[in-house]
C-alpha cells in the first residue's frame, strides 16, 4: 500500500468518526456532561475535606487524567464498536483497510476530542478551585497528555479486541476492564499506598509513570526513577501487543464466522 | 481466463462452548467463474450459499480447499484482493447517522479515492443510482429500496472488476426490482464485470444468469445455463391446450405424456419431448373430434427446477 493510501485510508475513519460525534447527543454527554460534573464534585469533595492546594491538585490531576483518557478510549474503542452497532461490520472489513488505519484514525479524532476536554477542565479547575494545571508548562503538560492518549489507544485497541473475538457480549466486560486499568493506575493516590501485590500490577500501567511524572511539577516525590522513559516504553510494548491481539482477534472472527455474525 | 476457481472447499461453523455443535456449511463445494459472466448461487435458505459468497469476498476462511479469486489466493493475498472486488448485501446496513454521500465518500477514501476525484465519483454513483434526492439524507431515515440503492453504491465505488450481490433485489418493488436488474446486465455489458448472485428469484437467475449453481445442504447439487439445467433435471416439456369440449381424460394415457393438470382454464400436459409429442397429440385430438382452440409450448420455469431440486 502506498503512502498516500495509507494516509487516505486513516483520513476516511478520521472524518468517519468526526461526523458521528458531531450529530449524536450522546457524545456530547461523553465530552462535556460527565467530565465536568466529575470535575465538580471532586472539586467540591476536596473544599469539604479541607485538603490542602497541594492534596487537592493531586486528586484533580487523577480526576481530569480520567476523563481525558475515557473519552478518548471511547474514541478508540469507537473504530468496532460503530459499525458492531450499526451490523456493518463486514462492509469496514471487505473494504482494503486495516487495523492500524482504524486505531490511528479513531485516536486522532479521540486526541482532538480528548485535548480539548483537557483545556475545557484545565480552565474549569482553575475558575472554580483555583487549580492550575498549566502551570508546570507546556511541555510537561504535552508529556502528560501524550501519556493519557497513550493509554487510551491502548485500552481502546484492547476493548476493539475482545469485542471482535466475543462479540457485543464483551462489551460490559470491556468498559469494566477499563476502570479497573485506571483505578489501579493510582487516579486519587500515590501507588505507595497499595498493597504490594496490586502496587506490583500499578507499576505495570504505563499512566502509572505519566501521573507520578507530572505530579512531581506539583511538589509531589515521584515514586519511579525515570518515570517519562518508563512509561514511553511500557506503552510501545502494550500498543505493539493490543494490535496483536486486535489483529489475532480479527483473524478468529473470520474464521468462526463472527465477523458475519455481527453484521446481521 | 477465470474470475473464480474453488476447489474442494469446506466450512463447518462451531457454535456453543461447552458441548459445541458443528454445522457444515460446505462439503467439498468446487466453482469456477469465467472472467465477464453472471453467476448465480441458488439454494433453500441455509443451503450455504451467502457462506461460499463471504468465503469468496475473503471475509471468511475456508477449513480446507483452495480458493483463487482474480488470481489472488483468498487466504494468502486477501489485502490486495480486496481492492479489486467489492459486494452489496440485500440487507444493508451502514452508519446510521452519515448521510447518504458521506457513506459513498467514506468506501471511496478507503479504496483511494480523493480530492475532485472522490466527489466526481460520488457523483456519478449517486446519479446512476437515482440518489441524487437522497443525497443528504441521513441513512437511518432511507427506506428498504433506498438503503439497497446505496449499498449498489458503495459496491460499485472501487469500480471492481468482480461483484458479489447477496440477495440484490430482496424487497424491493417490483419495478425497482426490474431497474436493479438492468442496471446489474448493464455492469457486465459496459464494464465486463464478473458478477455472481445469490437470489431466491428464479426469474432473476433465469434472466440475468449466464450459469446458475444449485446449492443445497453445503453441496453443489446441478450447475449449468438455465436452459441447460431444465434439460438435465429432465422435468420435460409443457403443452398447454385450450379444448373444446375442455376436459379430455384420456389425455394423460396418450404415449409420451408424463401427467396432466388443468390450469386456469388450460389443458397443461407435460411431455418428455414436445417436438416430439405435438404432431401426436394433435391428430389423436382431431380424431376424437376435440376442437384445439389455442396452444402454448414451453420450457418448464425455473422455479420448477429449483423445487425439484431442492425436495
Amino acid at each position: 500500500m502506498s503512502w498516500r493510501a495509507e494516509l487516505l485510508a486513516v483520513w476516511a475513519v478520521v472524518v468517519r468518526n468526526a461526523l458521528m460525534a458531531s450529530r449524536n447527543v450522546f457524545f456530547f454527554f461523553e465530552l462535556l456532561f460527565w467530565p465536568i460534573v466529575g470535575v465538580l464534585s471532586i472539586g467540591l469533595m476536596t473544599r469539604f475535606l479541607h485538603l490542602t492546594p497541594e492534596q487537592a491538585s493531586f486528586v484533580l490531576i487523577g480526576t481530569i487524567a480520567l476523563s481525558v483518557v475515557n473519552v478518548c478510549q471511547l474514541e478508540v474503542a469507537y473504530a468496532v464498536l460503530l459499525d458492531v452497532w450499526s451490523k456493518s461490520l463486514k462492509h469496514q472489513f471487505l473494504a482494503p483497510i486495516g487495523i492500524r488505519h482504524l486505531t490511528l484514525g479513531s485516536w486522532l479524532v479521540g486526541m482532538a476530542r480528548g485535548g480539548a476536554l483537557f483545556l475545557l477542565l484545565a480552565a474549569l479547575g482553575w475558575w472554580a478551585f483555583d487549580f492550575r494545571v498549566l502551570a508546570p508548562g507546556w511541555l510537561p503538560v504535552a508529556v502528560f497528555v501524550l501519556g493519557c492518549f497513550l493509554n487510551a489507544w491502548i485500552v481502546g485497541v484492547f476493548v476493539c479486541a475482545l469485542i471482535t473475538l466475543f462479540g457485543n457480549r464483551a462489551e460490559a466486560f470491556a468498559w469494566a476492564s477499563v476502570n479497573l486499568v485506571l483505578v489501579l493506575a493510582g487516579l486519587y493516590y500515590p501507588v505507595s499506598v497499595l498493597p504490594e501485590p496490586v502496587a506490583t500490577v500499578a507499576a505495570a500501567i504505563p499512566l502509572t509513570y505519566f501521573l507520578d511524572a507530572y505530579r512531581a511539577h506539583f511538589g509531589f516525590a515521584p515514586e519511579f526513577r525515570a518515570p517519562i522513559a518508563a512509561g514511553l516504553a511500557l506503552s510501545a510494548v502494550y500498543a505493539a501487543l493490543a494490535h496483536w491481539c486486535f489483529f489475532a482477534a480479527l483473524q478468529r472472527a473470520r474464521r468462526t464466522g463472527l465477523l458475519l455474525k455481527m453484521s446481521e | 481466463m477465470l474470475a473464480i476457481d474453488a476447489r474442494d472447499v469446506t466450512k463447518t461453523f462451531k457454535s456453543g462452548w461447552f458441548r459445541p455443535t458443528r454445522t457444515a456449511a460446505l462439503r467439498g463445494v468446487s466453482l469456477t467463474v469465467p472472467r465477464g459472466a453472471i453467476v448465480g448461487l441458488l439454494g433453500p435458505n441455509g443451503a450455504g450459499k451467502t457462506t461460499l459468497l463471504s468465503i469468496l469476498a475473503t471475509l471468511l476462511t475456508p477449513d480446507s480447499g483452495s480458493v483463487t479469486v482474480l488470481g489472488h489466493d483468498v487466504a494468502r493475498d486477501a489485502a490486495r484482493l480486496r481492492r479489486r472486488l467489492n459486494m452489496a448485501s440485500g440487507r444493508p446496513s451502514f452508519l446510521w447517522s452519515l448521510r447518504v454521500g458521506e457513506i459513498i465518500g467514506f468506501y471511496g477514501r478507503l479504496y483511494g479515492l480523493s480530492g475532485r476525484q472522490l466527489r466526481r465519483r460520488v457523483d456519478e454513483l449517486i446519479e446512476l443510482c437515482e440518489l441524487s434526492a437522497h443525497r443528504r439524507t441521513p441513512y437511518s431515515e432511507l427506506s428498504t429500496g433506498l438503503k439497497q440503492r446505496v449499498a449498489l453504491a458503495k459496491s460499485l465505488v472501487n469500480d471492481p472488476e468482480l461483484l458479489f450481490l447477496d440477495e440484490p433485489t430482496l424487497g424491493l418493488d417490483p419495478d425497482v426490482s426490474v431497474r436493479v436488474r438492468r442496471h446489474i446486465a448493464d455492469l457486465r455489458r459496459e464494464r465486463g464485470m464478473t458478477i455472481v448472485l445469490t437470489t431466491h428469484y428464479m426469474r432473476e437467475a433465469d434472466e440475468l444468469c449466464d450459469e446458475i449453481a444449485f446449492i443445497k445442504a453445503g453441496a453443489i447439487l446441478a450447475r449449468g445455463t438455465p436452459g441447460e439445467l431444465k434439460r438435465q433435471i429432465r422435468l420435460g416439456d409443457v403443452i398447454a391446450l385450450r379444448l373444446d369440449p375442455p376436459a379430455v381424460p384420456w389425455l394423460a394415457e396418450t404415449p409420451g405424456v408424463l401427467r396432466c393438470a388443468e390450469v386456469a382454464g388450460w389443458i397443461e400436459c407435460t411431455v418428455d419431448d414436445a417436438e416430439k409429442r405435438l404432431p401426436d397429440l394433435l391428430r389423436a385430438l382431431h380424431a376424437e373430434g376435440v376442437v384445439v382452440r389455442n396452444i402454448r409450448v414451453r420450457e418448464p420455469e425455473l422455479e420448477e427446477v429449483f423445487v425439484e431440486l431442492a425436495r
